[in-house]
Formats: C-alpha cells, sequence, structure tokens
C-alpha cells in the first residue's frame, strides 16, 4: 500500500513539474515578440518595461524557470496586466467559488443519483428502471446553457428565490451563501446526475450477478442491507473514477454555468483573460486549475485503492 | 448591435479608448463662445411625476442599490484605463467631469467653474470650482489639474485626444490655461469625455488604476474585477445635499439575458443594456422605468455599420464599395434583428442633427445596380470580388454578418463569413489586417471628438486610428473647417461635408443607430434628473452611461 501511494506520488510530482514547464513556457510559444504579443495596443514604454521585469525574458531560459518557478511557490503568480490584480488575488476570489460549486453541484448529483440507480438496477428494463433511464438520458443532452436559464426563469425571475446571479461569500451568511450557489449548482450536477446514474447502475447490475450476492440473499437479509452493505460498494469504482474526472473538469468546465450566472470562478477568469491577451494571468490560472485536476485524481486513485483492493495489486 | 462583455473589449478601446475621442451624449448645435458657471433658472426638461428617472417627491436618504453593468474595466486611471460605457458609469460615480453635457447639447460647467477662449478659441482658460476636495482630503487646484493634464499628454492612450493642445499652465492658484496649435472649437467638449476627469495626486503619481481617488459623490470601497465594484457615499462632496444613497454596488453582468433576469428577479435593481430584445422585452412592463437614447438628436450616439479596409483588396476599388452598399439592405438587417426597438440610419449623424444633410447622397439598396457593379469591377480583381466579412465571437452579430453576406452573395459576391477574437479584432483594425468587419462607433457630444477616427492624419501605417484607412483630402478639409470655426452654419456645412464625402467614399456601410437603455425597478427614483450647478437640466442617460449622483431609493 505504502509503496502504492509513494509510486502514485512521485507521479504526480512529475506530472506537477511538466505541468509548471508546459505553462511556463506558454508565454514564450506566443508568435513573435511576446511582450507585443502580450500587450497589443497598450504597449508603452512603461508597460514594456514592467513586462520585462516581471517575465525576466532577458535572462536565458532555464534562470527564467527557476525565478518563475520560485516565485510561484511563493505564491507569486504575477499580476494582470489590465486591471493589476494580483494572480494570487484572482484565485482568492475564483478558488472558493468552484470549489463550493463543485462540492455542492457534486453532494446534489451523488444524492440524486445513487437512490435512482440502486432502485433500478434491482428491477432491471422495468418501468422504473426505463424512465429513470430515459430521463437521465434527457439529462444528458440538456446543455447547461439551457438548463441555466430555465432554472433562473422559475426560481428566480418567477419565484423569487434564488438571486440570478452572483455570488454570495459565506461571510455574508449560508442561507444567502447557499441561495446563490444552489442554482448554478444544480445546473452543473444535471450532466453529472446523468453520467453518475448510468455508470453505478451497469456495476450494480453485475454486482447483483456475483454468487456473494445470492449467498446473501439466501441467508436471509433485507433487500435494502444487501444493497447498502454488500453491493454498493464493490459497485462504485466506476463512479469514482468517473467523478475524480468530472470533479477535475469542472475547475475550468463550469465557465458555461459561471457566466450565465455571473459567478468570477477559475473558468470564467481563465476566458476572459484569454479574450483580453492576459497571458500571466492565462498562465497562473492555467496552472493552478491543472495542479488541481492532477490532486484531485490522486486522491480519487487513493480513494479506489482504499476501496478495492486489486487497484494496489494491479 | 455588438457584444456586450468583457473589462478590455472592442467597444473599450474603439469606441472611448484610444482617444478618448468618442465623447457621449449630446451636441448642441453650436459652440459657446463662454462658458460661465453663471446661475439660470432651473428648467428641468421632465415635469411629471410618469416621466421614467424623475421624480418630483422629496428624496429619501439613505439605502443601496446594486446596479448591473454590460462589461467589466481594466482599471480607473483616465491616462491609461479604457472607459467604455461602463467605465465611464463608474467615472461618474468617483470622479466628476469638468465639464457635462446639458440637455441643450451644450456643454456646462461642472467642476470647473468657467471654461473661457481666447478670441480666436487657441487659449481656453480653466477657472476651478473652489473648495472641492479629493475622496483623500487633498484639495482640487490649479496644480493637480496641470499635472493631470500632462499625464493626459504624456499617455499613448489620451495623448492623440490632446494633441492638439500645446502647452498647460498654471494661471494662479485655481485656474489652468490650455494653449492650442489651431483653434480648438470643440474643447469644452473634450473636458466632459475620459479626458475630463481630474484624479488626486495620490492616484496620479502611485499610477494606481485599482483604488480611484477623485472627487465624485461616491467613495471607492471594494474592486474585485468580474465581481463587483463598491461605493459608499461621500460625505464631504463638493455638491451640498447630494448624493441621497448611502452605497451603491455595480455588478458586471456580461450576459444580456443574465442582467435582465438579474433585474426580474430583484437582484438587482437597475441595469444597462443596448440589446434590443432586453430593450423591447422590458420596455412595455409597467413594473419597470426604461430611458432609452432612441430620441436623442444633439451629438451623434454609437453607430452601427460595416468598416470597409480602402487600404486593402478588394475594397480599396471605389466601384467594390459602391456594389457593397448598394447591395447591403440595411432597412431588412434593421427588420430582422433590430427587435422592433431601433430603425434604419444611413448617415454618420441621427436624424433632426445639423450636421445632417438633407441628402447625403449615401447609396440606396439596388440589387440591380449592385449587380452591374459588380460585372464592371471583377475583370480588375482577376474575375470574381471575394470578401471576407468578419466580427468577432458574438452569435449575434455572426447572425448579421451571415444575413449581410448572403445579400452580397446575390449581388455576385463571393463572401466568406469568419469570427475573431477581440483582441486580435482591435489589432487587425489598428494594423490594417481586415477586409470588411463589423464595428461600432463614433458617439460624440459635438463631431469634433471623432476626428481622430476619420482624419487622414492618422491614417498612416503601421498603427492607425482611421482604420478604414480612407485618405480624402476633402474630408480632411471639411473636417478642419468644422474643428477651427465656432460659428455654427459653418460648422453645421463642414459636418454636411463630412457626411456626403463619407457617403462618395464609403468607407462605412451605415444600417442602423445603435440603442442604449437603462432600466430601472420601481424603488429606484430620479435616476435620470440631474440638474447642473448652473440650474440647467442635465442631458442624463445617453449612449450607455449612467450617472448616480440624484438617485434615491423610495423602498
Amino acid at each position: 500500500m505504502l509503496r502504492y501511494v509513494f509510486t502514485r506520488l512521485v507521479q504526480l510530482v512529475i506530472i506537477t513539474f511538466l505541468i509548471s514547464v508546459f505553462a511556463f513556457l506558454m508565454v514564450h510559444l506566443l508568435p513573435g515578440d511576446p511582450t507585443l504579443a502580450i500587450l497589443g495596443p497598450n504597449d508603452t514604454p512603461a508597460a514594456r518595461a514592467e513586462l520585462l521585469k516581471q517575465l525576466g525574458l532577458n535572462k536565458p531560459l532555464l534562470s527564467q524557470y527557476v525565478t518563475w518557478i520560485k516565485n510561484v511557490l511563493h505564491g507569486n503568480l504575477g499580476a494582470s496586466f489590465l486591471t493589476k490584480q494580483t494572480v494570487t488575488n484572482a484565485l482568492s476570489v475564483a478558488l472558493p467559488i468552484d470549489l463550493e460549486l463543485i462540492v455542492v453541484s457534486q453532494v446534489v448529483a451523488i444524492l440524486v443519483a445513487v437512490p435512482l440507480a440502486l432502485v433500478a438496477a434491482l428491477r432491471p428494463n422495468r418501468l422504473f428502471d426505463r424512465v429513470a433511464t430515459t430521463s437521465t438520458f434527457g439529462m444528458l443532452s440538456l446543455p447547461t446553457f439551457v438548463a441555466g436559464p430555465l432554472l433562473v426563469l422559475v426560481f428566480a425571475v418567477e419565484l423569487h428565490w434564488v438571486p440570478a446571479t452572483g455570488f454570495n461569500r459565506l461571510s455574508q451568511g449560508l442561507g444567502p451563501n447557499l441561495q446563490s450557489v444552489i442554482l448554478p449548482s444544480i445546473a452543473l450536477a444535471i450532466g453529472s446526475i446523468a453520467v453518475y446514474y448510468r455508470l453505478l447502475r451497469a456495476d450494480l447490475i453485475a454486482t447483483l450477478q456475483e454468487d456473494f450476492v445470492t449467498m446473501a440473499r439466501a441467508k436471509g437479509l433485507s433487500t435494502r442491507y444487501i444493497m447498502l452493505r454488500h453491493v454498493l460498494r464493490p459497485s462504485s469504482f466506476s463512479l469514482l473514477a468517473g467523478a475524480g474526472i468530472s470533479i477535475g473538469t469542472l475547475f475550468t468546465g463550469a465557465f458555461v454555468v459561471e457566466v450565465l450566472f455571473q459567478l468570477p470562478g477559475i473558468g470564467f477568469q481563465l476566458v476572459q483573460a484569454i479574450y483580453s491577451r492576459d497571458y500571466l494571468v492565462v498562465q497562473g490560472m492555467a496552472l493552478v486549475a491543472a495542479v488541481a485536476f492532477v490532486v484531485i485524481n490522486f486522491g480519487v486513485d487513493f480513494l479506489l485503492t482504499l476501496l478495492d483492493p486489486r487497484v494496489r495489486r494491479a | 448591435m455588438a457584444r456586450s462583455a468583457d473589462r478590455y473589449d472592442r467597444r473599450a478601446f474603439l469606441a472611448r479608448g484610444a482617444s478618448t475621442a468618442a465623447a457621449l451624449g449630446l451636441a448642441g448645435a453650436g459652440v459657446p463662445l463662454l462658458l460661465e458657471g453663471c446661475a439660470t433658472s432651473s428648467t428641468p426638461a421632465a415635469t411629471g411625476g410618469s416621466t421614467p428617472g424623475v421624480s418630483r417627491a422629496k428624496p429619501r436618504r439613505g439605502g443601496s442599490i446594486t446596479v448591473g453593468v454590460n462589461s467589466e474595466i481594466d482599471g480607473f486611471l483616465p491616462n491609461a484605463s479604457h472607459f467604455d460605457n461602463s467605465g465611464l458609469t463608474y467615472a461618474n460615480t468617483v470622479f466628476d467631469s469638468l465639464t457635462r453635457i446639458a440637455a441643450d447639447g451644450t456643454p456646462r460647467p461642472y467642476l470647473a467653474r468657467a471654461v473661457t477662449p481666447n478670441a480666436d478659441m487657441t487659449v481656453w482658460t480653466i477657472a476651478l470650482r473652489p473648495g472641492v476636495t479629493f475622496h483623500d482630503g487633498s484639495p482640487l487646484d490649479a496644480a493637480v489639474l496641470v499635472a493631470n493634464f500632462q499625464s493626459l499628454r504624456d499617455s499613448p492612450l489620451t495623448g492623440q485626444a490632446v494633441k492638439p493642445v500645446s502647452g498647460v499652465a498654471a494661471v494662479g492658484d485655481m485656474a489652468v490655461q490650455v494653449t492650442c496649435d489651431e483653434p480648438l472649437v470643440a474643447f469644452p467638449h473634450y473636458l466632459a469625455t475620459q479626458i475630463g476627469y481630474p484624479i488626486a495626486l495620490s492616484q496620479l503619481s502611485s499610477s494606481d488604476s485599482t483604488h480611484p481617488v477623485g472627487t465624485g459623490p461616491f467613495v471607492y470601497q471594494s474592486w474585485e474585477p468580474n465581481d463587483h465594484f463598491a461605493v459608499t457615499r461621500n460625505p464631504n462632496y463638493w455638491r451640498k445635499g447630494l448624493p441621497y444613497l448611502d452605497a451603491i454596488t455595480y455588478k458586471p453582468i456580461a450576459e444580456d439575458q443574465s442582467r435582465e433576469s438579474s433585474l426580474r428577479s430583484g437582484t438587482v435593481d437597475l441595469m444597462l443594456t443596448r440589446d434590443p430584445n432586453a430593450i423591447k422585452d422590458l420596455r412595455d412592463n409597467p413594473s419597470f422605468q426604461q430611458i432609452a437614447d432612441l430620441d436623442q438628436t444633439h451629438g451623434q450616439t454609437d453607430m452601427d455599420f460595416i468598416i470597409l479596409n480602402t487600404a486593402v483588396s478588394p475594397t480599396n476599388d471605389l466601384m467594390v464599395r459602391q456594389a457593397l452598399a448598394h447591395a447591403l439592405h440595411a432597412e431588412e438587417i434593421v427588420r430582422i434583428f433590430g427587435a422592433g426597438v431601433t430603425s434604419e440610419n444611413l448617415s454618420l449623424f441621427p436624424p433632426g442633427s445639423p450636421y445632417r444633410p438633407a441628402d447625403n447622397g449615401y447609396p440606396a439598396y439596388d440589387l440591380a445596380k449592385a449587380k452591374q457593379l459588380v460585372a464592371q469591377a471583377a475583370p480588375n480583381h482577376g474575375g470574381s470580388l471575394n470578401i471576407t466579412l468578419e466580427t468577432i465571437t458574438d452569435p449575434r452579430l455572426l447572425e448579421i454578418i451571415q444575413a449581410i453576406g448572403n445579400m452580397w452573395g446575390l449581388a455576385g459576391f463571393h463572401v466568406t463569413i469568419g469570427q475573431v477574437e477581440e483582441v486580435t479584432f482591435i489589432d487587425n483594425l489598428i494594423t490594417s489586417k481586415f477586409v470588411a468587419y463589423t464595428d461600432e462607433m463614433f458617439a460624440a457630444s459635438d463631431p469634433d471628438l471623432n476626428y481622430v477616427w476619420l482624419s487622414p492624419t492618422t491614417a498612416t501605417p503601421p498603427i492607425a486610428l482611421n482604420f478604414a484607412r480612407n485618405k480624402d483630402p476633402l474630408l480632411e478639409a471639411a473636417l478642419q473647417q468644422g474643428r477651427t470655426h465656432s460659428d455654427p452654419a459653418v460648422r453645421a456645412a463642414a459636418y454636411q461635408a463630412v457626411d456626403k464625402r463619407l457617403s462618395e467614399d464609403l468607407p462605412y456601410l451605415w444600417f442602423s443607430r445603435a440603442t442604449w437603455s437603462v432600466t430601472a425597478s420601481d424603488v429606484v427614483q430620479n435616476f435620470n434628473n440631474m440638474t447642473l450647478p448652473d440650474g440647467v437640466l442635465d442631458q442624463g442617460f445617453a449612449s450607455g452611461v449612467f450617472t448616480p449622483t440624484t438617485a434615491w431609493r423610495s423602498a
């Protein structure tokens, strides 16, 4: 177990290093003079001098990387050329939004998908299963840019239960905070519900064919007990792996929802920075998002090894 | 009809940015020879309580409102930041301009007590209002204003706008003399734009674009780009009794639909938009008060048009541009995409403007004529006429250029439709790497403010603000005539000639005026009823710029 974890940790470090190199080179891959490409119409002697100072472009590449990574490790990811806001400050705004969106949306998705899958798997191809499968297929086909405005129309515009846009921090109170994240979280969860339901349902049906389930039934254990204690855990590997990827991609993939609900998360700010050619922000945000993706998937892998000994033996 | 988004977007650069020439609002038929802060009777145009944005009830002090704006800005430095309509709205919140445009279109003193020219209008003296302090407690005096002007002249962003200015000097403690190379009759109008907002020396010396220190009715509290800009009441505001609100929170909401939903749900109390569909949706709803700048006849509003590059093939051929103009059915474009809100406008100037000639000679829609011109021009361009028509990455604009592409296709053009990312769009415009682009600009309280966009003197590569590269000496002569003559009749004739020259040269293919609106819930009162210190009514909302000084909240 320890060896497995150590191996994965070494892989994590290597991948993170490669990501940092790629993020660093992003500026250098720009065609022509990177300062011109970054500044565009804002190219003034003062701005260029400031940029050169920030990027250290007059030094050898390796030296530049070492300086940059040192700064990154000290929490200095540079600053926006447009707003002068530091990337660290922008991340301090964006990260709590994304983390909360991810947590709430995934809780909603799991709370809906798991019970649905448990019931559907018990009687596959019967009415409930067909309705649930068809419904989740419909959910999968419902893009967030359709689901989002529909949710806003009903719950914000008509019922006035929640705000249509914006993010209330936890410091403003739990109620206002949850009110501001619930709609975007549901919009994000819709796609995850469909995926999680399908993954779990398929695995549950397969597990229910196993001998140990027949044995449990023969012992007279209740269906509820069998499903929750014996079947759910060995059936949740695909679900966990899928959740890992889903959560990781949500760091930047929630862009559409963030735009619709005006939540300045990482995806939103990243796309804004790309449009504005604010490459230091792009560089910093991309680095953080990529590292978050890798770390989350490492965490999921670790969970899988706890759930399934076969994984660590593989 | 452009995308409403982004802290640094095409509009920010084009409409307000590089020269700040695109001043807002209303321009008078003539240019005042003397601007004095003399007291006149208050003559509010709107007197009825039912007029949107005007309240005759006793103002209620306190409370706060949330305002949904269409874009985020890139900072609060007038000499370096790109003030689009949101930027100017923010500026009117924490800064004050030296002059403001009155409802009759004339520039009036605001932070300035008076703005007076010499006989030939080459020297302007700005007398400052006494007793005005910045939010950091420092006084507004001549030294501060000189420092502000110097920074504007040194800035590549604003330097073009103040290019005619050859010298700035303090005359005593409270007056500044601005010397120009040539008569600059629209100078007071310039002081109502981005270059007219003095900031405190503390902000100027630190070049801090994130913490505005102005003289405005509200004081900076916090700014988180893309999230909010929060301000609180300035207790030491020089206009006694104002403002009424305790606080304002601005929220940039890029998506028009999301902004509209935010207003409808009560998430915001007031919103700005130029989306015809949103304007139409909210226009007849009794729950909201709406003001649109549709009826504006003074000055110029933004125009929606196609800009043609007259320096590249095939649009360097006048016959080709004529064919494109004849093939563009502007009325149909407006009918399909204007949501019944805006109307066709085939002139640089709006109907009713003294600068608009009775007939500017702009080519009417005539498909047969377009086909004939294509047949004549094609042999000069290898047998076929290929046009690349592009816009920014905005679905609505894409639909518009697809429709225009189809119209041009019917005339015999081979049209390639494309979209480019906004920063590239701006780069391509200033470096001449385009054939035909959608565009939206030219809002100005005085036509001279558009000089830098139209003049052949700014069409020189590699970087040019005359994006169309239209080098017409007759146009330049007319622009100079308008710039340097104060006689309203002479100026009217000059700008009518400008409009006619543009219809002759066809660097721009017009289709409509861009329409802006401000819509508020019924709790927001008196948000468009500011009286200026000399007693006349301010122009109010125009071209997407809102001023919150006199707004109050009823509950």
